[in-house]
This record gives C-alpha cells, sequence and structure tokens, in this order.
C-alpha cells in the first residue's frame, strides 16, 4: 500500500474511518480543531455524519447516543474541553457505552485527566499514548476496538507534535480479533416485546426482568476496570537490563527520551528507557521489573510531575525517583515550550546522571 | 541515510508551501518524509518556518529537529533559532539581497535573487519554488519532475493557473549555478 | 372535516368494523408507576406509549430519558431506553437519531432537566432541525428533590426555595420554553398541553401524535411541553392539583399549537 503524505489529524481521522467510525462530533479548539475539519471533510463520503457540536458537552452526549445506538463514534479536544465532557466519559464508563475520545492536547499537563479522570464513581479510562503520527494511527484502531471490546470510552491523548506533523503514512486496516456480541445496542426492535433494552448506569432494568441494580453493577464494572488493568497494560523499553539509570517518559517525550538515551548509551552511558504506551493501564508490574537493577529512575514529561506519582508507585521502593521534566509551553500556549527538544533533554539527563542540579 | 531541511522566513513568503512540496514529492517517490511547520498566527509577516526530513527507511528524526543538515534561508527575520541547529558544512540556499550569504560562515551557501529568477520567468509570486528549485539542484534531494508533479498537485483548483509559471520558477533555480562556499555574490539571473 | 361528515349513519350495520382506540392499559406498561397520587406525569407517560402503538412504530422507537421522578419510567416503559445525564437528552437523541434514520427517536425531560439544566442542548436542538421529538413535563418544581424553585417556577408560585412565593426581583422570570424552541427556524412542530383535564388530555394526545408524524414525516424538530401536576411539590392535595395547575402553571404557560 502506497504512503500518503498526512498531517497527523489527518491520518488519524482517516483511521478512525477504516476502523469503522460513523459518528464524530466535536467543537473546535486547536490544536483539535484539524481532526474536526478532516472527520467533517471525509466521514460523509464514507457514509457516517460528522456534527460540528455547539459546545464539547452536546458533543460527547451525542458521541454517546450514537454509540448507544451501535455505532462506532468518537469525540475529541484538547484538556480544556475534555475537562468539559468528563461527566459523560464518567456515565458512559458506568452505563458501558463504548467510544472514542481524541485529546489531542496541547501539553502533557492531561496526564491526570486521563488517567485519574473528573467525573464521579469507580471508573477508569483506558489512555493510550502514541509517541508519533504512524503510531497514532495504530492507536486509533486499537482504541476503536478495545471500547468495543470492553464497552467502555477510550481515551487517545495525542498533543500538538501529532496533530500537525505531517508525514510518509499507510493508513491500513488492522485486526484485533473477535469482539463480543451487541446485544446490548439500542435499535429500537425492543419495544413492545418485554425484552426492550435500557442502557442506564443505575442497571436497575425493566420491572418484568430487575436488573442487578446499582450495587451489583458498579461492583461489576470495578471488576472489569481490574481485569483490564491486568491484562491491557502496554510498554515498550530499550538497555533496561543492565540500566543504572532509566528514563521514563510517554507520548512524544518518549520519543525525544529515547533519541537521547541511544545516544549516551552509544557514548557509552549505562543506560535505558522505558515508556507506558497505556498511561491507564499504567504498566508498573514492567518497570517494576525494568527498573529492579537501576539505582536511578528519571521521569521526563512536560508538566510539574503527574505520571511521576505512578512511577513512584512502583520504583520508589528500590530506585532513587527524580523529576527532569516540568512544564513548559510556546508563548501561543498551544504547544510545547523549549523543553521539549533532544539537547536540552540531553542536559538534564546528564545533569542527573552526575548528581547535579537539573538546568 | 535521513537529510533535514530547515526553511525560514516570514510568513507570505511561501515557506509552508515549498517544504510541503518537498515533503510530497518524496513521498510520491515512495520514500519517507516527515514535514513539521512552525507559524505565528497571523498569515503574513510573523515568524515562518518548516522542518522536512526526507529518508529511504523509517525516519528516527524529532519532529523538533535536534540538527540539521541543510537550509533555505528566505529572510533574515526570525532566522536564528533554525539556522542554529546546523550541521557544519552543509549546503544552505539563501534568499540574496535580502539574507546575507556571510550571516552562514560554516555552511556551504548557494545565494540565489530569488525575486529576480523568479520576474525573469515571469513568474512574480513563485519565490518560494526558485530557492525550492536551487536546493534541489544542489542537494538532490528528488526527481525535478517529482517537484513539478507535487506542486501541481497542491494547488487548490482556484490556483491551478499558477502551475506553469510555478513550473518554469522551479526550473530557473534548478539553472542558477552552483557558487562556491562564501562567495559574496548578488543576482546570478 | 365538517359536520356532516362526522355524523354517523346509524340506519344500518357499520361499514367497517369497530376500532380500539385505547386499552385499559397500554400494552407497553410493564408495571405500576411509583409516583405520588395526582401526579401528571404517569398520564403524559400513557399518552405517549399510546401514540406509538397508535402509529405503529413501537418496534423503532428509541426513548431517550432524564433526571426527574419520571426517570423510574425507565423501567415501566417497553420501548428501548438510554437514561441519560441531566439535561443531555436532545444531544444523545440527536447521536441515536443520525445514526438509525428509521427509528422514532424521543426525550422524555422535566422542567429541571430541559429548562434547568440543559437549555442549551433543546435550542440547539431545535435550531439544527434535528428530525427527534422533545417531550417536556412541566410542573415548575423540582418534584424528585422535594418541591424547590425551576427556570419555569411561575410567579407567586410557592416553592421550598420561594417559601414567599416566586419574586421576579428575587428569583428573576420563568422561562416558557415551547415559545422559546418555536422561535426558531429547525421547529417544525412546537406545541403546549395540559393534563389537568380531560379536554387537555385527548388534546395533549393529538399534539403528541402531531409531533411524532412531524418526525417521521423528516419536517424537523417537534417539541411539546406537556403541563403535570405536582401536587407533592406544589404542596396542595391530590384531588387540587389540576385546578392549581389551571390557576397557576396555565396562566402563564397558554396551552396551544406554537408552530405546526
Amino acid at each position: 500500500m502506497t504512503r500518503e503524505l498526512l498531517e497527523g489529524s489527518a491520518a488519524i481521522a482517516a483511521a478512525a474511518i477504516t476502523a469503522g467510525c460513523r459518528f464524530f462530533a466535536g467543537y473546535p479548539m486547536s490544536p483539535f480543531t484539524g481532526l474536526l475539519e478532516s472527520m467533517s471533510r471525509e466521514l460523509p463520503a464514507a457514509g457516517g455524519v460528522c456534527v460540528n457540536a455547539e459546545s464539547e458537552i452536546e458533543g460527547v452526549n451525542m458521541v454517546l447516543g450514537a454509540a448507544a445506538a451501535g455505532a462506532r463514534a468518537a469525540t475529541g479536544s484538547c484538556g480544556q474541553g475534555i475537562a468539559l465532557m468528563q461527566e459523560t466519559i464518567a456515565e458512559a464508563a458506568l452505563n458501558q457505552t463504548p467510544f472514542v475520545v481524541f485529546n489531542m492536547a496541547r501539553n502533557q499537563q492531561d496526564y491526570f485527566q486521563c488517567t485519574r479522570g473528573g467525573g464521579w464513581g469507580d471508573y477508569r479510562t483506558i489512555t493510550l499514548a502514541p509517541k508519533d503520527v504512524t503510531e497514532a494511527v495504530a492507536h486509533t484502531q486499537l482504541s476503536f476496538h478495545l471500547a468495543e471490546l470492553y464497552r467502555a470510552p477510550v481515551i487517545l491523548y495525542g498533543d500538538p507534535l501529532i496533530a500537525q506533523t505531517r508525514v510518509s503514512v499507510t493508513v491500513a486496516p488492522q485486526d484485533h480479533g473477535p469482539l463480543p456480541e451487541r446485544d446490548w445496542v439500542l435499535d429500537g426492535t425492543g419495544g413492545g416485546t418485554g425484552k426492550s433494552r435500557q442502557v442506564w448506569t443505575w442497571a436497575m432494568g425493566k420491572a418484568t426482568d430487575p436488573g442487578p441494580g446499582p450495587d451489583r453493577h458498579w461492583r461489576a464494572v470495578a471488576d472489569k476496570f481490574d481485569a483490564i488493568a491486568a491484562t491491557e497494560a502496554r510498554f515498550e523499553q530499550a538497555h533496561v537490563e543492565d540500566a543504572e539509570t532509566v528514563v521514563v517518559a510517554f507520548g512524544t517525550a518518549a520519543l525525544f527520551v529515547e533519541y537521547v538515551v541511544e545516544q549516551l548509551r552509544a557514548e557509552g552511558h549505562r543506560i535505558g528507557w522505558f515508556r507506558p504506551v497505556t498511561l491507564w493501564p499504567f504498566p508498573g508490574d514492567a518497570l517494576a521489573a525494568a527498573t529492579t537493577g537501576a539505582r536511578r529512575v528519571l521521569v521526563f514529561e512536560l508538566n510539574a510531575g503527574q505520571m511521576l506519582d505512578d512511577v513512584r508507585i512502583h520504583a520508589a521502593d528500590r530506585s532513587a525517583v527524580r523529576f527532569i521534566g516540568g512544564v513548559s509551553i510556546a508563548e501561543s500556549g498551544l504547544a510545547y515550550g523549549d523543553l521539549m527538544d533532544a539537547p536540552v533533554i540531553r542536559d538534564r539527563i546528564l545533569a542527573a546522571l552526575t548528581g547535579g542540579a537539573p538546568a | 541515510m535521513e537529510r533535514e531541511l530547515v526553511v525560514t522566513g516570514v510568513g507570505g513568503q511561501g515557506i509552508q508551501l515549498l517544504a510541503k512540496t518537498l515533503a510530497l514529492a518524496a513521498t510520491r517517490e515512495g520514500r519517507y518524509a516527515m514535514l513539521t511547520a512552525d507559524y505565528g498566527g497571523e498569515m503574513r509577516g510573523g515568524p515562518s518556518r518548516a522542518g522536512v526530513v526526507i529518508g529511504d527507511a523509517p525516519l528516527r528524526s524529532l519532529p523538533v529537529l535536534a540538527a540539521a543538515w541543510s537550509a533555505i534561508v528566505v529572510h533574515h527575520r526570525f532566522s536564528e533559532p533554525a539556522l542554529a541547529r546546523l550541521r557544519p558544512g552543509g549546503p544552505a540556499v539563501v534568499n540574496v539581497p535580502l539574507v546575507d550569504p556571510a550571516s552562514l560562515p560554516e555552511m556551504t551557501v548557494y545565494p540565489v535573487d530569488a525575486s529576480a529568477v523568479a520576474k525573469s520567468v515571469d513568474a512574480p509570486q513563485a519565490i518560494g519554488f526558485v530557492l525550492l528549485g536551487a536546493y534541489n539542484a544542489v542537494a538532490g534531494a528528488v526527481d525535478p519532475e517529482s517537484l513539478v508533479e507535487a506542486m501541481t498537485e497542491l494547488l487548490p483548483p482556484y490556483r491551478r493557473q499558477h502551475a506553469p509559471a510555478n513550473a518554469r520558477a522551479l526550473a530557473a533555480g534548478a539553472a542558477v549555478p552552483a557558487v562556491p562556499a562564501g562567495a559574496r555574490v548578488g543576482a546570478t539571473s | 372535516m365538517t359536520r356532516e361528515q362526522i355524523i354517523i349513519d346509524t340506519s344500518g350495520p357499520p361499514s367497517v368494523p369497530a376500532r380500539k382506540v385505547a386499552d385499559p392499559r397500554p400494552s407497553l406498561l410493564l408495571g405500576e408507576h411509583s409516583l405520588c397520587p395526582g401526579c401528571g406525569e404517569p398520564v403524559a407517560l400513557r399518552l405517549l406509549l399510546e401514540v406509538l402503538q397508535e402509529l405503529d412504530i413501537v418496534q423503532r422507537s428509541i426513548g431517550v430519558v432524564g433526571h426527574g421522578c419520571y426517570g423510574s419510567f425507565v423501567r415501566i416503559m417497553d420501548v428501548d431506553v438510554l437514561q441519560c445525564l441531566h439535561g443531555r437528552a436532545p444531544s444523545c437523541a440527536t447521536g441515536i437519531k443520525r445514526v438509525r434514520p428509521e427509528c422514532a427517536v424521543f426525550t422524555m425531560q422535566g422542567d429541571g432537566d430541559m429548562a434547568n439544566e440543559g437549555l442549551q442542548e433543546v435550542l440547539h436542538a431545535a435550531a439544527r432541525g434535528e428530525k427527534i421529538t422533545c417531550v417536556m413535563l412541566n410542573n415548575g418544581v423540582f418534584g424528585d428533590t422535594g418541591g424547590q424553585l425551576t427556570a419555569t417556577t411561575v410567579l407567586g408560585q410557592r416553592t421550598k426555595t420561594s417559601l414567599a412565593g416566586r419574586d421576579a426581583a428575587a428569583h428573576g422570570y420563568p422561562i416558557p420554553v415551547a415559545d422559546l424552541v418555536a422561535g426558531l427556524q429547525g421547529s417544525a412542530y412546537v406545541a403546549r398541553g395540559a393534563v389537568s383535564t380531560a379536554g387537555g388530555v385527548a388534546q395533549t394526545k393529538r399534539m403528541l401524535r402531531r409531533a411524532f408524524e412531524t418526525q417521521l414525516a423528516g419536517a424537523g424538530f417537534s417539541l411539546v411541553e406537556i403541563l403535570t401536576m405536582c401536587p407533592t411539590g406544589w404542596f396542595v392535595p391530590a384531588g387540587e392539583g389540576p385546578g392549581y395547575l389551571g390557576g397557576s402553571l396555565e396562566q402563564s404557560y397558554p396551552l396551544g399549537e406554537l408552530v405546526t
């Protein structure tokens, strides 16, 4: 299959449509806007619908409705707009409606938002953090699969470097395996049969066919997320076997860290890198294994230290965990600042290796 | 091998289009390309920079280039950060007389009076394509015909009539003779 | 229809068999409602279900139910239902309708749900001309939480958060939702009925029927605002609900069709 030169947003849109997405609703916000524009341009030709929603709240609820009616559906925004969607993301986790949320964020400050969420109840959101456009294309298709497999909303956490970089890329359909029967979909045919369906967070069922109710239902949902945590954690790593230092980073920042660590490795440093591919579930066991022999674990992320919490949970009992990232925003507020740069990251890692204070 | 190009200038000079043309031409040749763009909110007058990486295998370059092999300097304003990343010795096509060739002492500089060249082939709007044509002649990045095809493909329907002029600009740029590094010559039309 | 046409000729046997127009208990009800005596919402539910049956769209109807006392209807209505977040039903219904255009999609919302929490939802859905039918059960109070002031509480109405009656100086003015929606170009059918009298019940049912017919014809957005009794939230005896409605809500919210 020939490669096309596509902006990340357009590549993700193509991947979503390839994955069967047929309903999209969103509200413009840079750098998510490109994805909304791409979907609005491409989805109708694929037999789908893209609604330019009047607000993020309306967009995500349209998507919840479309997904409850059986369509593969998605919305997106940036951290600020995703904040408005939190109530609905939590609701969908609890009433088990699958859809995908593209957080084409302005930076890495949404780690807590993605992994902890701001809605109510015992829920989690599977969050994939691709390192580049090519992986974002793969993750987009995986997101729709995981959403449907687990009947839960899935977040793809991108950023300006993914949304706005153009690369030569192929969008080929992926096969992630079989999916469960969709007997829960609201299609209207249940009416008058005594077996009409309901999508309901409280899961009380019908008078003639009672459901589990909130207590049993919410415990079952929590158990489901425990099962996801046990099976769906994904990660990448290199050179950790003999590493004295392991640098942990996610998303595009991990691409930069990988670049710098490979340089340092070639220069003789005993250093490796570890990248959580899923932010939730966090690959904690894998990180613990990767850092077993390490003296120090460095955490690089473009925020004030959010993933740092997860790294500490899994590595702080053996290794010195040190934060070498920080908040770094462009003047425009819409993109990364100077910290997302290989020479700067190299300086920070070297400073940590020699015990000095980060620059 | 991966070759990196930084293009720097101000908004309105056609920088994003020339960078996109090169990246698309490489992609159409079946190679790998990455195009990063960095421009202010303004359509004209603000900083406009682009990075293009071309390779024969999946690329390892970062979307914020750590270093670059070559440059096209369309305007000296805002160019400092991009030029600071250049590896010495690589080719740099500079738009004279707007840009002083002496400002890149460590590069192999190819001065091109893009405005004069563009006017000489009756394509006064196509300064960017003159510079791209010259760069491609020096760097051997892609087949010149690929550039013409990519340029034509990228033009929106309402600008298709500019394709022949742009093609002339690409060819005229490519015909500008190479000048030794450090030469401080002016127009070469 | 002229008066002559509706006079029935009884000189011979009927030319068409007798038609059953209503069951004492519609088959779409799976059980008894659990709301207070004198509540108007179960009446509205019954009218809605009867209309679905009469239009023969039961097996292609999807309801979206908001949050209020009527939320418990999810358990007794034999229709595919999404129970959605407070105020968001018009957006959810939009998503459903856009991917299942063959279905009749409706919302059931209260005044707290539609006029307070989600006013922009219904206005935007109407402006887009979504081919859905929104049903607003308007009793002017938050019934589910025990009778507090909503955006549609009428001036002078006593609630638990306006004990001396709604005073415009303190609480502002009530929102006439049907009138707002009627002013939008995407609205193809807008009406306001009441279930406080026998005539009102019959009229409201006709309104619901026309609203669904509008949707099925693909003409645009339809809304029926239904004034319902809430004697508990109004702090009046159950039997006095209809009279109270006539003297309060109905005075501020005139009944009738606003857009046809």
